[in-house]
């Protein structure tokens, strides 16, 4: 909302400067989003007068003008408009003028000619959007005023965002007050003004059938209206306000609510047929709204109708057909205080804003409701004439009329704001309206009723603290609790700690993306209202998202790429949804570069099951792989599942060629993925004595049929088989050599093994070796058909 | 010549032989050849001492002195001559294995933190020193975590201004995502007071919140920090206290901080807190709009409606909450210029963040 500073100094006598007065409004909690000086923005910028004209000896379109702007010397000005005439008052800026656009008027030379300043259009002044060439002044503007002054413009517009509880501030009158109090000044009284009343019109016949939703409902009747434009200054006020001019009366009405914060309709008389009905809507009833849009209304709704049709939506919009136009000459004003709840819900309902619906369901003054009506038929029949019928008044007032009153402790309140409440701010407090009486320890307060928004003490508190000033509240550090600190989740830490970046995310991805990593099921979780495609269905697979960051790096010249992320996966269930918590890791491209020592490397499958190993032993806990080609998205004999005891906590793999290149990948990509809500804390590290005996250290070489080693078995089959033969003594074993090719038959593998012996209370002796060696032998033949390598 | 005198000659001349070769020995084997041939069992200094049976016996021992002297001569410049080579060839072997340092090192893949997750753990530190207890919620939430529970009634102005994302039908109520963490504050005081009756409580919930609000200035997925705390006569004063040290703990220096009304319907009073601008010390500068301060977040006291929501009594207890946007502080921190960087996650800018 914008306010004009002129338009607060009529209702309250304000000496401080713009900027003083928008810290006092911050202060006291109106939001200034912004300052607007635009008398100062123009200024440099005088009354010249155009003593001579005379074509450009180089240029067609461009004229050399003489001009006086009440300097000892005339200007010469380069000037490329056509609208001018010698004798001719215009705006110019002078040498060293800063314009509002941001040009800064240097003396220059153009086509050959001198030019000391520029002649300005409205444009080039801020006060329109375009011209038709240069602003002409009327012949009586004195020469050499600055034109600021001359034109009168604003000193300072405010630019305000009035916090939703305060809609008695959506107004000139109302921020006044505030001002007013807090300066210890008082406001202006508005004279109180009676239309002379013409007994021949009459008054409008309404009914509210409505009560609860329309407490308040006055109409009047003018007559013989001569309808033109609304007066110049009149729209300069509302186009500084932010409002556009519309016609004669919707701008009177607006500009009343500007000043007094009652929102009113006009509708034009002859367009209504019968008496005026306040009532809920019926269901599915039409209606066609003035901004074009054609309703289904729902039962509920509270409109205004005639006898044939529904004629506004209360507080919100009138119809396409019943508003004023160039050719009304009777009107029916409207002037209404219309329960908050039900406006919101309307309005929101059929996502409908307007000025009006934004302070009728802040809450507007109940005893503007009148006043409103007053001022209105004031500057209406001023301005274009008419005769006034008596006001029609439905609907109880009493109630919104009534001043609530209530009651709270004092020392409640100090204890809440940590402060004391001096007497003295009482004062403040009654300038807002508010009766202050203390009893000891109890305020007993009467609320204004145009504060909707004070209720209770907490309330009460609020205005205390911001009379007082959040600022003479002292800062203190409560007692601090010691308390057991969190034991810190360090899943991302530790994948970023093997070499990952860790990367954030959305949370939603587009559904195409989803299901490249998991199938159709029924229980995607989609928004209602995404921002976009590519953001609407919620993720249950933190692959895509990674890929994309994958697509963005690898572009932009990154060779090789290491994230990870953890966050959560979203599924609908039968009960309702589950968040899961995932890590999720990416590799792609070089695992390591080309550097002075060696040849760059490509990442693979073993790179990444490397690094979820070490993320879960860095937490005491082991992982099976399981050889797994059922993993959506991934290629068939490079994935696996990872079990950690018997539960599947993940899945590793290799991204399906055809995924990778969708999302403009052409290296291999490995995935893996980890629920950690799954994950039991593995066991604490425990200290055991370090072996004293050397162990024995032997390698077996086997020959296994190659389907039988990587389908059937794979080598932590080898490894498990080669423990539980090798005995008490085995403490290590691993896969030292894989080798097919040359020397070894077509259809074998060759596998070596190594495991150690050892003892912690003797030396182990050939013996020991030979034994384990020869059960494990037997035991490699039993399973796999193995035969050692000769 | 006396045989004596000849011996002793022949002494002589082996002797300066063999020192003349000691000093031309090129490496170690040679020397230790020539530490046989002259010093050992058969050497040349054991043939001399053969030619003594011929002497009389009175003049052996002179002669058996004379070889002494000379194995001695001998076995001294040998060890000399030794450790000369013996550095020589050290040094060789130390010229040979020069190294240039200047190369860069071997590098493993070094990871770093997303800026985001820094600023989350060491906003959460910081609470957690001053004994706020973590808690989390979900993120996909009902409308009375998100704003009934709040103080936020269906037809509240303030559920307009929230750009809500709602979801897809799923169960028998409308689901929608959180907003804010505030729902956290509802969820950790209904399971607080579920397993230790009635307040004090103090606790910090970090999270993920969303707006369906998307430009330059807005990601429709951003990281808030709720902080609250409930006990007997929690004030205002102390709201400004816990302010005061987290921001100056968090930016490592005093800031100084301010609070302006506001309105929010889950406080009363509400406050916007500004700091005093990071950058130009209060002066004005481009950052805070020459106004010297940065709005940072809003707080207040937890509204009455609030606490009846989760059985509190309010005349008893009081509380204060605040909820900070995770990205502003860091992008202030960090100096970051743009928030839709934290999630283009361009690998440049994680790792200079990172370190
Ligand atoms: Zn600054």
């Amino acid at each position: 909302m914008k306010i004009p500073f002129s338009w607060l100094k009529e209702q309250v006598p304000l000496t401080s400067t713009p900027a003083q007065i928008a810290d006092d409004l911050v202060r006291l909690g109106h939001e200034v989003e912004g300052v607007e000086m635009p008398r100062a923005a123009v200024a440099g910028v005088r009354v010249g007068q155009i003593i001579s004209k005379q074509p450009h000896p180089d240029a067609d379109k461009l004229s050399l003008l003489k001009v006086d702007v009440g300097a000892a010397e005339l200007l010469d000005i380069v000037c490329g408009a056509s609208n001018m005439d010698e004798g001719d008052k215009i705006p110019v800026a002078t040498i060293g003028t800063s314009l509002p656009n941001g040009l800064k008027i240097k003396k220059g030379q153009i086509r050959g000619a001198s030019s000391c300043g520029m002649c300005c259009s409205e444009v080039e002044l801020g006060l329109a959007d375009e011209s038709a060439g240069l602003l002409i002044l009327p012949a009586d503007a004195p020469v050499g005023m600055e034109v600021g002054d001359y034109l009168q413009l604003e000193e300072a517009v405010f630019d305000l965002s009035i916090t939703p509880n305060r809609g008695d501030c959506m107004n000139t009158r109302g921020l006044a007050r505030d001002l007013a109090a807090d300066a210890g000044l008082s406001l202006v009284d508005m004279l109180p003004f009676e239309a002379a009343i013409d007994a021949t019109v009459q008054a409008p016949k309404v009914m509210v059938s409505a009560e609860t939703d329309c407490p308040a409902y006055l109409a009047r009747r003018i007559e013989g209206v001569k309808l033109g434009d609304s007066p110049a200054w009149m729209q300069a006020g509302l186009i500084m306000a932010g409002m556009r001019p519309v016609n004669g009366i919707v701008d009177v009405l607006n500009y009343v609510m500007l000043y007094l914060g009652q929102p009113m309709h006009a509708f034009d008389a002859d367009k209504l047929n019968g008496g005026i009905n306040v009532r809920s809507a019926e269901s599915d009833e039409l209606f066609k709204a003035l901004d074009g849009r054609e309703l289904k209304l729902h039962a509920g709704d509270l409109v205004v109708t005639d006898q044939d049709s529904v004629i506004a939506l209360a507080g919100i919009m009138g119809s396409e057909t019943s508003g004023v136009s160039e050719s009304t000459v009777n009107i029916v004003l409207e002037s209404a205080f219309f329960r908050p709840a039900r406006v919101s819900e309307t309005r929101r309902t059929y996502a409908m804003v307007s000025e009006a619906s934004m302070r009728f369901e802040r809450g507007v003054d109940p005893e503007m409701v009148s006043i409103g009506l007053q001022q209105a038929t004031k500057m209406i029949t001023e301005l274009f004439g008419g005769v006034v019928g008596e006001i029609t008044l439905c609907g109880n007032t009493s109630e919104i009329n009534a001043a609530k009153q209530m009651h709270c402790s004092i020392s409640r309140i100090e204890k809440r704001l940590g402060i004391t409440l001096p007497e003295t701010v009482d004062d403040v407090l009654r300038r807002m309206g508010f009766g202050i009486l203390r009893h000891a320890d109890r305020l007993d307060v009467v609320i204004p009723p145009f504060r909707h928004d004070v209720s209770i003490a907490e309330d009460m508190s609020e205005e205390y603290a911001r009379v007082i000033g959040f600022d003479a509240i002292p800062e203190i550090l409560p007692a601090l609790a010691t308390i057991a600190p969190p034991r810190p989740d360090r899943s991302i830490h530790d994948a970023v700690a093997g070499g990952f970046l860790q990367v954030v995310t959305y949370a939603f991805i587009s559904e195409k993306e989803q299901r490249l990593f998991v199938a159709e099921d029924g229980n995607d979780i989609r928004l209602q209202n995404p921002i976009s495609d590519a953001m609407s269905v919620m993720r249950r697979t933190a692959w895509a998202g990674l890929l994309n960051v994958s697509r963005h790096n690898l572009n932009r010249q990154q060779s090789g790429i290491a994230i990870a992320e953890q966050g959560r996966l979203y599924n609908k269930t039968e009960n309702g949804h589950d968040e899961k918590n995932v890590l999720a890791w990416l590799m792609a491209g070089e695992s390591e570069t080309e550097q002075w020592y060696g040849a760059a490397r490509q990442a693979g499958f073993f790179d990444l099951k490397g690094a979820v190993e070490a993320w879960l032993a860095a937490r005491g806990l082991t992982g099976r792989f399981i050889a797994d080609d059922s993993i959506q998205g991934l290629q068939a004999g490079q994935s696996a599942k990872i079990l950690i005891g018997r539960a599947e906590a993940g899945r590793i793999g290799r991204v399906d060629g055809d995924i990778a290149r969708a999302f403009d990948i052409d290296v291999p990509v490995f995935v893996a993925d980890i629920n950690l809500d799954v994950l039991h804390a593995g066991k604490k590290a425990k200290f055991a004595p370090l072996a004293e005996f050397p162990g024995v250290e032997r390698d077996l070489v086997f020959l296994l049929d190659k389907s039988a080693f990587v389908r059937d078995a794979g080598s932590d089959a080898i490894v498990q088989t080669v423990n539980k033969a090798g005995g008490k003594l085995l403490t290590e074993t691993r896969i030292f050599d894989l080798y097919e090719g040359k020397g070894v038959p077509e259809d074998k593998v060759s596998v070596g093994v190594r495991f150690i012996l050892q003892d912690a209370s003797r030396t182990l002796t050939q013996q020991d070796s030979d034994a384990a060696s020869a059960a494990i032998i037997a035991a490699m033949d039993k399973r796999f058909g193995a035969a050692l390598r000769g | 010549m006396s045989e004596i005198d000849s011996l002793k000659a022949q002494l002589e001349t082996l002797q300066s032989e063999a020192l003349a070769a000691f000093s031309a020995a090129i490496d170690l084997v040679s020397l230790q050849q020539m530490r046989v041939n002259y010093l050992g069992k058969k050497g040349a200094l054991t043939e001399v001492l053969k030619g003594v049976g011929k002497l009389p016996p009175q003049e052996r021992p002179v002669i058996g002195q004379y070889v002494n002297q000379s194995k001695s001569v001998l076995s001294a410049a040998l060890d000399i001559a030794e450790a000369g080579l013996a550095v020589a060839a050290k040094a060789e072997r130390v010229e040979a294995e020069r190294i240039d340092v200047t190369l860069p090192g071997r590098v493993g893949a070094t990871g770093a933190l997303h800026p985001v997750q820094r600023g989350l753990d060491e906003m959460t530190a910081i609470f957690s020193q001053m004994g706020f207890a973590v808690a989390e919620g979900p993120e996909i939430e009902n409308e009375f975590h998100n704003f009934d529970a709040l103080n936020i009634p269906p037809e509240h102005p303030a559920r307009a201004m929230h750009d809500t994302f709602f979801v897809e039908q799923m169960g028998d109520e409308p689901m929608l995502l959180r907003t804010h963490t505030s729902p956290v504050q509802i969820r950790a005081m209904k399971r607080f007071l579920a397993e230790s009756g009635e307040p004090p409580l103090a606790v910090v919930a970090p999270g993920r919140v969303y707006r369906c609000d998307y430009d330059v200035t807005h990601s429709p997925m951003f990281h808030q920090v709720e902080v609250f705390k409930v006990d007997r006569d929690v004030s205002m004063a102390h709201l400004k206290g816990v302010l005061k040290h987290f921001l100056s703990t968090y930016f490592e220096k005093e800031v100084s901080i301010r609070l302006r009304p506001h309105y929010f319907p889950f406080t009363e009073p509400s406050a916007e807190v500004d700091i005093g601008c990071v950058f130009c010390a209060g002066k004005g500068c481009r950052i805070c709009k020459n106004s010297g301060w940065i709005e940072v977040l809003g707080s207040g006291m937890i509204h009455p409606n609030v606490l009846k929501s989760v059985g509190i009594d309010s005349d008893e207890f009081s509380g204060f909450a605040f909820g900070l946007g995770v990205e502003r502080l860091v992008m202030l921190k960090q100096g970051i210029p743009d928030l839709r960087m934290f999630f283009e996650n361009d690998v440049r800018f994680l790792r200079r963040m990172g370190s």
